[in-house]
Order: structure tokens, then C-alpha cells, then sequence
């Protein structure tokens, strides 16, 4: 790759290859640690300590208002509804929506050719800029390249209106040749999705003639000659994922609006506000001024909403209808034309010698990317990038991935980012040689892993996240021994029938915290009167309680109570700039934005209280809602410092604090999942008696709410290893339009999860934090196969794992 | 249509369309608890219990609902005083983005009405169409098996104080000062 090329893990900065020896002095192990980050347990006051959630009360008594609630404030609302392709691959030649336009209470029509229908081309996905996506999709496509590709949209009074109207238009087509298969689509005589012109922002590694939309590697030391060594033996397996559908229970919604000053808003439902702004303005060729994202509360996100999707259609259709627009996909489009996981093959390959040293570990994936290529090489990056560090001991490492588009729906980010499907193939692998070896598979995995104070070189092997990186925190001999002591892994009983066996399989797991080089996070405080505080935050809360953590993270360094800071975040006329909820960064990223927006606003107060008590400003400190002096027990209240500071007699100021983050940090999480399974030998049959998964989170800011995101990530990790995902018929169409046909374990159907945080403190986050939302999304799939390795003796290495495949493979 | 019924304890009057479910038509009058989150009586998001019955009002015609008794989230606690059930969610953190909340909360006061002291298992079958991405289910089941001990047979009506483990209400212990000039 060249020098400028984008990164593989969404950074867009400077190459792999360009990382030379004197870069690790950048990587000391020391790290200068503000006095304040390092607090023992007993002298924190809201970090660390189950505060309620913020929104909970009102989250519980429905009061919580997400985008589609926001209707009643618009009664001149109309409703958008789209017209879908209905063939895997071709070109529209007619559209007619007469029809349709005659039809009372249709306000607006939109085609591909209609004026007010954005031309330009982009990338549905919420990155940084320039996007390491390609520019290859339009908001509405006379090119449609899978079934469910948007061609024209409605909108009208209602949703029964629109629905209708979009039932009378017809559509004509000529029909090209498709493929749905990735490994056909990667030949050259396979029908060609895309010609060069048809992309901007074309991606490292494309050949569109085969359809490879980017291909990428990276390799440290000599894999090829660790396999030809006559101590080593090499060992291959090959491993295959669903396409698991995100299936947010709130559908993508998006509302918009031009208001008094002609700006344009949106009310929706993302994670990313601020990319979504940018995108925005460039689609509608407008400044970025003039555009207004704010997201209310959101009703799951998990990578589906790090897409635009939805807001485009929503705009174009209010400003051609002259009213404010409500989009709500359907069901069924969530599952055809929203976002998914992308599908992967993985293969795995390593030499290792007879005592168990692995010289050399390597990782291919074959992506699917669908039709369009957003996320596609950043979510292969990570399939490499995220698990293969775990090993940072073994001395030759290769990683390559090909990305190829198929005419399928489209894929985009979803929790775990790609190391998922790394995960299953590397921890399934390495279980299998330990087998092989007969080598006990945690000692076996013990000897390879990574420890605080090793370089982290595999992380930067493709010049990604991480860029070699320093471990400075890693908790994974704990969550071992804390997990294998939860689920009882040395006194496991089997079961009285003969033919029914009992087996614990276990796999490991690293992820990132944020963007290394690629992540900014700002905020700010102004101080009320009486006391009180208005946290500012672009960070983004998409559930997982990420205004609580600002809102301990400042109370902490302020030394208030959680319930004196208001807080107002993702808003991006009232909020500071914030590249959005996703890569972990949240709590790591924003969360240290808002520690230093604190500082600063402490600074002034502490001043102001120098001032009130006449003490010198060393002596001073705040906590229970005071200033104090350790040396003369003297303490005036934040209150009055509030009321002083805009009211007193002189020098009246407003106490403002502000802070942003930018970092080329990205510390890994550690998770150790264990699954306990009993498998009936005769029926394949299975039950799931336990999981278990041990975090190191580095500090949890909110134990409680950390443990939720550990057993969320968890079951709809469990869902990966057993589910089907979206399936399809023989054009691409989902043959899934519901939550039944999803198919998803329900609660009756899930086994108990047990979550254990294992506290580590990482220097470089807030009080100690990292992240913990999305490591434990990796991890079943390879603990269950495992495990019914361990019980019954056989391998299940395409996913799901079903009842079907286990006795198939006791029959060979 | 007009269809006459009675909403959380109060005689109530909507005017519906002939096809409109009763989500929609309970949405538009601002029961905005009630959520929609499947296309028609899959997800469990728009529970509301119909003559005690927990029913997702996305599966029913708002005609249907004539003569009945409907009870939403809003009958339940305010945000000062909530329900034992909805407490027990809060300090469990059995709430994420909280969109199957309403939902899941009208299904457990459904079932704690008839099984006051339900085992996990009957907790989970009780709540086995009610979707939640984001907690995953073990949250939500320790909440309403704690709901179950706090309430101890009572049905939790409104006045009913909870006991908050942590937490807790909001002006409780916090007393802010008076503020004049």
C-alpha cells in the first residue's frame, strides 16, 4: 500500500509500511499519567460506583422520547415510503408514477433523474473524513445491484398513503447477470458490479473486473519460511460466518425539517451526528452550517446506525414536499435494505513445533461485502488486526483479506467490527492444534499471549488501529482464572446417560478502544448559579448509558453530585464535535474529553474559591459539593462560588470548561469466555448449560451498566454461534422479513450468561477505563465450538452450530 | 369510528380508523410509551394490557379495543415514584436504549398479577416475545424476580413506594439550597 493510502482500520494518516523501528521509542511504557487519573477505589466518589442511569426513569416510565415520538410536535408531518428494487442486478429504464402523483395526500415523488434528487455519489458509512470507504451508492439508484436497492420515494400524509402510492409505480428494467456467491463473484468471467468510473474514492487494492472492491495484507517476520522448517508442522482450518442482522427493536428513523433560517435538520435515529452533518452537506451541496443533526434517545444502534441510510431520503423528500418528513423503514426493509454483518470465509493457518511453540500464525478472509462497499475494508482490517495481537508473541505473522461485492444487500459495522469473524477462526484454530499437540488448549494459549509492558507490533501490521501500540494494562491470566472458577472448570460432572456428554470450551478475545490516530471527542461545562452545571458532550448515547459515565467522569473530577450536571449531548448546533458512538471509543475518547472540559471548569472554580475563603489556590480542592482547604478545614459551596461568580461584585465572569481528545492510543480490552454444553451423541442435540465471559474493562466507570453491555455483547454473541442470520432465495432476497423469521434466541431460549468485570487501570483512558462494549461480541462462537469439540469429539466449523451439523459429522 | 374504552382507569373516547391498529391510534393521542418496533405483534415493544392480558397493541385493531379496560406504561409510577417493577429494572440496570422496556415491564406486571412469586424459568417464558437487543435478558429477569420479593403479593398500584437498593428518587436526600439575591 501506498503511503497515502486509507487505512484498514478507518484512519487515513500514514502507512504500515512507512512504521520503522524508531517508532516504538513512541510507544514507551511509562506513560505520563495526570495525578488525578490514578484514584484508589476508596477515594472515588462517582467513578466506579453504580450510579442510576441518567435516563432510566424515564426510559421505564415512557416518557423517553426517540425520533418517532417526536410526531406530535409536527402536524403538517408527512410520511416517506421507497420503492425497492425487485431484481438482484440491472439498470432502470422507466419509472411511472403517475399514479402515484395523482393520488390525494401524496405530497412528493422523487425518481432518480427529479431535480430534487441528490446526485452525487457517497458512502452510506459514518467514518471519519475522507472516508476509508469507497464512494460507489447514490440516494436513489438507476444502477440497482441487488433486490432492495432504493429507486424512487414517496411522500405523503400517512403511512398507509405512501405505502399505496408506492404500490402503483411501476418500475422497468433491463436485467443484467448477477452473482450472489463471494467466491464466484472473485472470478474474472463473474457479472461486474461496478466499472472504475462508477466509484469515487476508490479503496486500496480494487479490481473491480473481478469484483474485489479493496484487497489489503500485512505480514510481520517470514510466515513461508516458518512453514518450511522441519521442526514445525503446519496446521489449516478453514472457518465460516452468518450475516447477523443488527435488528435494533427502534427501526432506522430519520425526520427532517428546513427551518425559519433555511437550515435543514434532522431528528434521527444514528450514532454518527456529526459524520452524518458532513455527508449531508456534501449529498446536498450545502455548507455544513446550514445543516442541524440532533439524536434523540435511540433505541439500539450496535454499528447499523453508523450509516446513513435513511436521512438523505427523509431531506430530499421534505424539501420537494415543502414540509417537514418522517422516514421509518419497515421490518422487512431493515432486513433487506438496511445493514448487516458481512459474511465471511476465514482460513487459518499456523507451524508449530512439537513443544507447542507457534512460529508462525496466519489469518485469510474472504469477505462479502454486498452491493456496496461501506465498512468493507475497515471490517476486514479488523478481522486481522483485533484477535491476532492477542498472540503477540509469536514471531512470524501474515494477515491478508479480499473484499469482494456480490449482488446481495448491503453490510456496514456491526459490534466487533470484523473480530468476530477473526475470533472464531483463530481461537477455533488454536484449540484445534492444541488438541492435536495434545497440549492442554489454555497453557497452550498461555504461552503466546500478550502481557503488560510486550509492543503490540501485530496491531500495526497493516498500519491501523493501533499502529504498534504499548500494553499497559491486561488482565488476562485473571479473567481466566475468574472465568474458569465461575463455570467449574475443573469439576465438571457428566451426565448419567452414556450417550450424552458434557464439555467446557473456552476462546479469548482482544478489541481496540477507539481509532488509534483517527477519533476526536469534545465537550464542555459552563457552571449555573447555584451551583449547577450544563455538560455539553458530542458524544453519542445509544443505550449503553454513555451520558451516566460523562456525567460521573465530571462529577468526579468536580466533586458534585451526579444529579447536579444537566447534560445535553449529539447535537451538533449545541454540542461540541464528536466523530460518533462507535470503535469502542465512547467512554475512552469523549469520556476524556469530558474530564478535561471538567478540569478546566475546576480551575476557575478553584480560583473563584481562592478568592471567596482568601486561601491560596494550592491548598484547595473540591468534593461534597465544596470548595475546601485542607490546611484551615475553611469550605465555601459551589453555590455560592456559582452565585459569585455572575453575581458578585467584581471581575463577574461565567465559568466555562472545555476540553477535546484526540489520541494515537488504542488500548485492547481482554475477554476470557467460557460455555458449558451438554450434546446428546445419538441426536447431535444440545443444550447450552452456562456462559461465562471475563472482562478487563481497565476501570468501569458504572459497574452496573458495564456488566449490562458484557451480557448484551455476550447473547448477541451467542446469536452469532447459533443463529442462521439472513438467509436468502436465489435472486438475493431476504427470506427473512420479521423477528420470527429471524429467528433469534428468545429469553427462554438463552442460557444464563455470567459477566465478571476484571479491573485493570489503563493510564491512557479516564480513571483508568478502556472499553468494554464490544469484546465480548466475539467470543461464543469459538468457546461453543470448542466446547462440543471437548464433549463429542467433533468439529463444527461453519456457523451456526445446529443439532444437524454435530450428529452429520458423528456420522462420517 | 369512535370506539369507547377505558385507558388507564379513565372513561376515553378515540376516534380510529376502520384498518388502524391500536398502536397507532394510542400513539396519536401521546401514549408514546407504547412502542413499535416490528410491523405487526412479533416484538413484544407495544405490550399494553388489555382487561389485564398483556397484548401487543400492534397485533390488535383499535375497533377491538371497544368496552375494554387497557392499561400503558403511563399508568404506572411517575418518574418520582415508580412502580416497584419499574424500580427494580433501574437498579438492576436492566435498561439500555430502553425501547422494549415499556413493553417488558406491562408483561411482568401481567405476569406477577397471576404468579406472584415466579421461578427464573417461568420469568423467562413469560417474556419470551418480548425482543431486547441490547441487555440480552439476564438483567431484565433478575429485575422482575426482585419486583416479584418487593411487591410480595401487593399488585404494586400507584402510592406504593419501592424500596430503592440504590438510587433512588431523584430529590431524595438532596435537598438543594434556597437560592435568593
Amino acid at each position: 500500500m501506498s503511503e497515502n493510502d486509507p487505512k484498514p482500520d478507518g484512519g487515513t494518516a500514514s502507512q504500515s509500511s512507512s512504521v520503522e523501528r524508531e517508532a516504538l521509542d513512541d510507544h514507551p511504557l511509562e506513560w505520563d499519567e495526570p495525578e488525578n487519573n490514578r484514584k484508589a477505589d476508596d477515594e472515588r466518589q462517582s467513578v466506579s460506583r453504580p450510579a442510576e442511569k441518567d435516563d432510566d426513569r424515564k426510559l421505564v416510565t415512557g416518557e423517553a422520547k426517540y425520533t418517532a415520538d417526536y410526531e406530535e410536535q409536527f402536524p403538517d408531518l408527512a410520511h416517506a415510503a421507497v420503492v425497492r428494487s425487485e431484481i438482484p442486478h440491472g439498470r432502470v429504464t422507466a419509472i411511472d408514477t403517475d399514479a402515484a402523483e395523482s393520488m390525494d395526500g401524496v405530497h412528493a415523488v422523487l425518481t432518480p433523474w427529479s431535480d430534487g434528487c441528490p446526485d452525487a455519489k457517497y458512502t452510506s458509512a459514518g467514518q471519519s473524513y475522507p472516508e476509508p470507504s469507497p464512494w460507489d451508492m447514490n440516494v436513489l439508484n438507476e444502477h440497482v445491484r441487488y433486490v432492495g436497492d432504493p429507486i424512487a420515494a414517496v411522500a405523503a400524509e400517512d403511512d398507509e398513503t405512501a405505502t399505496a402510492a408506492v404500490e402503483t409505480i411501476g418500475v422497468e428494467y433491463e436485467e443484467y447477470e448477477y452473482v450472489l456467491d463471494p467466491e464466484e463473484a472473485f472470478s474474472e468471467d463473474a457479472p461486474q458490479l461496478f466499472a472504475d468510473e462508477d466509484v469515487e474514492n476508490e479503496i486500496v487494492g480494487h479490481d473491480y473486473d473481478r469484483n474485489r472492491m479493496s484487497n489489503i495484507e500485512g505480514e510481520l517476520g517470514d510466515v513461508a519460511a516458518a512453514y518450511d522448517r522441519e521442526d514445525t508442522h503446519v496446521h489449516e482450518t478453514e472457518w465460516s460466518t452468518i450475516r447477523q442482522s443488527h435488528a435494533q427493536v427502534e427501526k432506522h428513523t430519520s425526520l427532517a425539517y428546513t427551518d425559519e433560517d433555511d437550515r435543514h435538520v434532522l431528528i434521527t435515529s444514528t450514532q454518527v451526528p456529526n459524520h452524518t452533518r458532513r455527508q449531508l452537506a456534501h449529498l446536498f451541496d450545502v455548507p455544513v452550517r446550514d445543516v442541524r443533526v440532533t439524536k434523540p434517545r435511540v433505541g439500539g444502534g450496535f454499528g447499523g446506525k453508523q450509516a446513513m441510510v435513511v436521512e438523505p431520503i427523509a431531506l430530499a423528500l421534505s424539501l420537494a414536499a415543502d414540509r417537514p418528513v418522517i422516514y421509518e423503514a419497515s421490518r422487512a426493509e431493515e432486513f433487506q435494505a438496511m445493514r448487516s454483518r458481512h459474511p465471511m470465509r476465514v482460513r487459518a493457518r499456523s507451524a508449530v513445533t512439537d513443544d507447542g511453540d507457534i512460529e508462525a500464525l496466519e489469518l485469510y478472509a474472504l469477505s462479502n461485502t454486498g452491493a456496496y462497499g461501506s465498512h468493507g475494508m475497515t471490517v476486514a482490517g479488523n478481522v486481522g488486526s483485533k484477535p491476532m495481537p492477542l498472540y503477540s508473541k509469536v514471531p512470524n505473522v501474515r494477515f491478508e483479506a479480499d473484499i469482494v461485492h456480490t449482488n446481495t444487500p448491503q453490510t456496514g459495522a456491526m459490534r466487533g467490527y470484523g473480530a468476530p469473524q477473526g475470533t472464531i477462526a483463530l481461537e477455533g484454530h488454536l484449540d484445534e492444534v492444541a488438541r492435536d499437540l495434545d497440549l492442554d488448549p489454555i497453557e497452550f494459549r498461555r504461552d503466546h499471549y500478550m502481557e503488560v509492558g510486550d509492543l503490540d507490533e501485530i496491531a500495526g501490521m497493516m498500519g491501523g488501529e493501533g499502529a504498534e501500540r504499548r500494553i499497559r494494562s491486561c488482565g488476562l491470566d485473571d479473567c481466566i482464572e475468574r472465568g474458569k472458577e465461575a463455570i467449574g472448570y475443573d469439576e465438571i460432572e457428566q451426565p448419567e446417560a452414556e450417550h450424552r456428554h458434557r464439555g467446557i470450551g473456552m476462546a479469548l478475545s482482544a478489541q481496540g478502544t477507539g481509532v488509534a490516530g483517527d477519533e476526536l471527542g469534545g465537550a464542555q461545562i459552563m457552571m449555573n448559579e447555584d451551583g449547577s452545571f450544563h455538560l455539553q458532550v458530542g458524544g453519542v448515547d445509544i443505550g449503553t448509558g454513555a451520558d451516566t459515565a460523562f456525567i460521573q467522569i465530571a462529577a468526579e473530577v468536580l466533586g458534585c453530585d451526579e444529579r447536579d450536571i444537566v447534560i445535553k449531548t449529539s447535537d451538533t448546533d449545541n454540542t461540541p464535535f464528536d466523530y460518533g458512538a462507535y470503535a469502542s471509543s465512547t467512554t475512552y475518547i469523549s469520556g476524556m474529553a469530558v474530564k478535561k472540559a471538567a478540569e478546566d471548569a475546576k480551575e476557575r472554580i478553584l480560583d473563584w474559591g481562592s478568592r471567596l475563603l482568601d486561601e491560596p489556590v494550592e491548598d484547595l480542592d473540591t468534593a461534597d459539593g465544596e470548595v475546601y482547604s485542607e490546611a484551615t478545614g475553611e469550605s465555601v459551596s459551589l453555590e455560592d462560588v456559582g452565585y459569585e461568580s455572575v453575581y458578585g461584585d467584581e471581575d463577574r465572569e461565567h465559568i466555562l470548561g472545555k476540553g477535546s481528545h484526540s489520541t494515537d492510543e488504542s488500548p485492547p480490552p481482554f475477554a476470557a469466555q467460557f460455555a458449558d454444553v451438554t450434546v446428546d451423541a445419538e441426536t447431535g442435540e444440545f443444550e447450552v448449560n452456562k456462559l461465562v465471559v471475563a472482562v478487563d474493562c481497565g476501570v468501569a466507570i458504572n459497574p452496573g451498566m458495564a456488566e449490562g453491555q458484557v451480557e448484551g455483547a455476550n447473547h448477541m454473541s451467542y446469536e452469532l454461534a447459533v443463529n442462521e442470520g439472513i438467509t436468502f432465495d436465489d435472486e438475493g432476497r431476504a427470506e427473512v422479513a420479521d423477528f420470527d423469521e429471524y429467528d433469534f434466541p428468545t429469553a427462554a431460549e438463552s442460557p444464563p450468561i455470567e459477566s465478571i468485570l476484571v479491573e485493570t487501570h489503563e493510564p491512557t483512558g479516564p480513571f483508568g477505563a478502556k472499553s468494554v462494549a464490544e469484546v465480548p461480541t466475539n467470543t461464543v462462537p469459538p468457546a461453543l465450538s470448542n466446547a462440543v469439540r471437548e464433549a463429542v469429539g467433533v468439529r463444527i466449523d461453519e456457523m451456526p452450530i445446529t443439532a444437524a451439523k454435530i450428529r452429520s459429522r458423528l456420522d462420517e | 369510528m369512535e370506539i369507547e374504552f377505558t385507558l388507564n382507569d379513565e372513561r376515553t373516547t378515540f376516534d380510529a380508523g376502520a384498518d388502524e391498529l391500536l398502536v397507532t391510534a394510542l400513539r396519536r393521542e401521546g401514549y408514546t410509551g407504547v412502542q413499535c418496533g416490528c410491523d405487526g405483534g412479533v416484538c413484544g415493544a407495544s405490550k399494553v394490557l388489555v382487561d389485564g392480558e398483556a397484548r401487543m397493541a400492534c397485533g390488535m385493531d383499535a375497533a377491538d379495543a371497544g368496552g375494554t379496560e387497557i392499561e400503558t406504561i403511563e399508568a404506572l409510577g411517575s418518574q418520582d415514584d415508580l412502580h416497584p417493577i419499574q424500580q427494580a429494572f433501574v437498579d438492576h440496570f436492566a435498561v439500555q436504549c430502553g425501547f422494549c422496556i415499556p413493553g417488558m415491564i406491562m408483561q411482568a406486571k401481567e405476569l406477577l398479577a397471576a404468579n406472584p412469586d415466579p421461578s427464573e424459568r417461568e420469568v423467562r417464558e413469560a417474556i419470551d416475545d418480548n425482543v431486547c437487543r441490547c441487555t440480552g435478558y439476564q438483567k431484565p429477569v433478575e429485575a422482575i424476580l426482585d419486583a416479584a420479593e418487593r411487591m410480595d403479593g401487593d399488585d404494586g398500584a400507584s402510592g406504593q413506594r419501592s424500596v430503592a437498593t440504590d438510587g433512588g428518587n431523584p430529590t431524595d436526600g438532596h435537598e438543594r439550597g434556597d437560592f435568593d439575591e
